[in-house]
């Protein structure tokens, strides 16, 4: 049979990678059991633990977490002044992990040497905002990608459900000044994202670009600095994680039970659209966004 | 501030680019900063080059105090293909990393002068797409020159028209008064070019014609001039006076190759260089009063 392509143009399809979701976020932190109690606070538990590595794998519902001992926050950074955990990498199921990096590296992308990378297992990865890592697993549906490089956590459940009904909604970049063009060409040409219109927004921190990953499911918000700000801190990192909950205040109830705080002013405090965690651990927040089920 | 007995000229969005100046790298910089220049473009070269290495380098810039205008110059990068274009892609890499090392927030990139390479619009465009898409996660923008010379963009118009065709925010085009006078770009043309997408001015004068590209060649590599001291000083002042009305407000570098120059001693050369941008600042741009920008903060 003919291939319609080989006879009319049809142009590249807009998910050219077949990107499914979020795999894992990657915390590098020199305190990992701090980090592994927040975690656990939010609903998260450790499944399992790196063969030889001070690495752990926590797990609620659909969500991976990795947090890695062995990895630091860039020299010089106030993250790495106070031991503060950061968000080191995350990682998109894609249809097929060498194509969607190859095609990455093809378009500009600065690939990762493999030695760094804390899987043992080859995962291919390319450098994302400051350090940060994005990797691309296809090995998802299958099998677990964490069978090869984890052993089980004894008596921990393999698949613990979410208390809260959380899931990824996405993850939220601080940037530079006027960088907003920037980044978005980058995540629209490498990853297939595209830019909502300027007034979609979720949660209740909307300012800056919200861009929406092509198979719909989660969402990169890219933030510069404050304007008017004279010393402005031009850094760029990836600040925080946000989670996808059916009903948020119900959500942030159980969470604050489990000894989560929350912001509560007057000008930012929880309500049926979002909330936002109180920094821990010298800047670690997590943000709720309300979704439908 | 500039400070010193220079300190009362207007003239701080004009920099020298340490290729003007003979000598190692920190008699350049503390040359330029005692001329009371408050930034230099500086070249790769000269920082790995450097007798004490390419450390000790990065040091003398950071604690000359100069603010970095830039980082020159990656050549003949666009149109390769095959291992080439790898290759070409690693040395860009380097490049980059420099930059973000060096604090240049501006790689400068010529027109390609290779035999090799495919001159086809699309493909430089993709090529210098792809480059610009590796300067993001380092916060680089990359400006495009058209040297006077290149093989198939010779001309600012020409550099431009690629730099639209490749669409990337952070990928704009640098000017050079040089090749623009020398190969005798009308001076109209600049109101073709979005100033947003202007990254970088160069201005050099020269003495005589350079007709040819070999003549271009010769004049731009050799025998260049401050602004205000060579044979072009009426149309390098119309020039520099479009670019600001058209809406240009970046940065100004002095880029004078010129083998006189560099066997002159270093503080002389930079008296020039603070003569030329005193009278590029005053005389032709006509500033009296401190630049309105002096103090940036975001609107």
């Amino acid at each position: 049979m003919t291939d319609i392509g080989d006879r009319e143009s049809l142009g590249e399809l807009p998910d050219p990678l077949g990107l499914a979701g979020i795999e894992f976020v990657e915390y590098a932190t020199a305190r990992p059991q701090a980090l592994g109690r927040l975690l656990e606070a939010l609903g998260f538990v450790a499944v399992a633990r790196h063969r030889s590595r001070e690495v752990t794998l926590y797990r609620q519902g659909p969500m991976n977490v990795v947090v890695n001992a062995h990895g630091r926050a860039p020299a010089g950074s106030p993250e790495e002044a106070h031991d503060a955990p950061v968000i080191a990498a995350f990682a998109l199921r894609v249809r097929d992990a060498a194509a969607a990096y190859q095609r990455a590296l093809d378009r500009g992308a600065w690939a990762v040497p493999v030695q760094v990378q804390p899987m043992e297992l080859h995962i291919p990865a390319i450098h994302g905002v400051a350090s940060s890592r994005i990797y691309f697993v296809d090995r998802w549906q299958e099998f677990s990608i964490y069978d090869v490089d984890f052993v089980p956590v004894p008596g921990a459940p393999r698949h613990p459900e979410s208390p809260a009904g959380l899931r990824w909604f996405g993850l939220v970049q601080y940037i530079g000044n006027d960088r907003t063009p920037d980044w978005t060409d980058f995540y629209e040409e490498l990853l297939g994202f595209r830019a909502l219109p300027d007034g979609q927004r979720f949660g209740i921190l909307p300012k800056g670009r919200v861009l929406q990953s092509p198979c719909g499911t989660f969402y990169l918000q890219l933030i510069e600095p404050e304007p008017g700000i004279l010393e402005v801190d031009d850094r760029e990192s990836l600040a925080r994680v946000a989670f996808g909950a059916p009903d948020v205040l119900k959500a942030v109830d159980l969470l604050r039970a489990r000894g989560v705080e929350f912001f509560e002013a007057e000008k930012l405090h929880s309500d049926v659209q979002g909330a936002l965690t109180k920094p821990a651990l010298h800047g670690v927040t997590f943000e709720l966004v309300r979704v439908p089920r | 501030m500039t400070g010193g007995a220079h300190a009362e000229g207007n003239f701080a969005d004009f920099g020298v680019d340490t290729v003007s100046f003979a000598g190692p790298l920190p008699g350049k910089l503390a040359a330029a900063r005692a001329a009371g220049f408050t930034q230099a473009m500086l070249s790769a070269r000269e920082l790995v080059d450097h007798a004490q290495g390419q450390e000790a380098a990065l040091q003398a810039v950071r604690a000359s105090g100069l603010r970095v205008t830039g980082l020159q110059v990656l050549r003949d990068f666009e149109g390769l293909s095959g291992p080439r274009h790898a290759y070409k892609v690693d040395v860009a890499q380097a490049m980059l990393e420099l930059c973000a090392r060096a604090g240049a927030k501006l790689l400068l990139v010529c027109s390609t002068t290779s035999p090799e390479a495919d001159t086809g619009i699309e493909t430089m465009a993709r090529d210098l797409r792809k480059l610009a898409m590796l300067a993001v996660p380092l916060g680089v923008k990359v400006a495009y020159e058209g040297l006077s010379w290149g093989r198939a963009i010779n001309e600012f118009p020409q550099a431009w028209d690629v730099v639209v065709e490749a669409d990337m925010p952070n990928l704009g085009i640098a000017l050079d008064s040089f090749h623009a006078l020398a190969a005798h770009t009308p001076i109209d043309d600049l109101d073709l070019l979005d100033p947003d997408k202007v990254f970088l001015v160069q201005l050099a004068d020269f003495m005589g014609e350079a007709r040819s590209g070999e003549e271009r060649l010769a004049a731009g590599c050799h025998f260049r001039v401050f602004p205000g001291e060579g044979m072009h000083g009426d149309a390098l002042a119309e020039w520099v006076k479009r670019l600001r009305a058209i809406g240009y407000r970046g940065d100004w570098s002095l880029e004078v190759f010129n083998d006189d120059y560099r066997q002159m001693p270093v503080t002389l050369v930079a008296e020039r260089a603070r003569r030329s941008a005193v009278w590029l600042g005053e005389t032709v741009l006509q500033r009296a009063v401190p630049l309105p920008h002096a103090m940036r903060r975001r609107p």
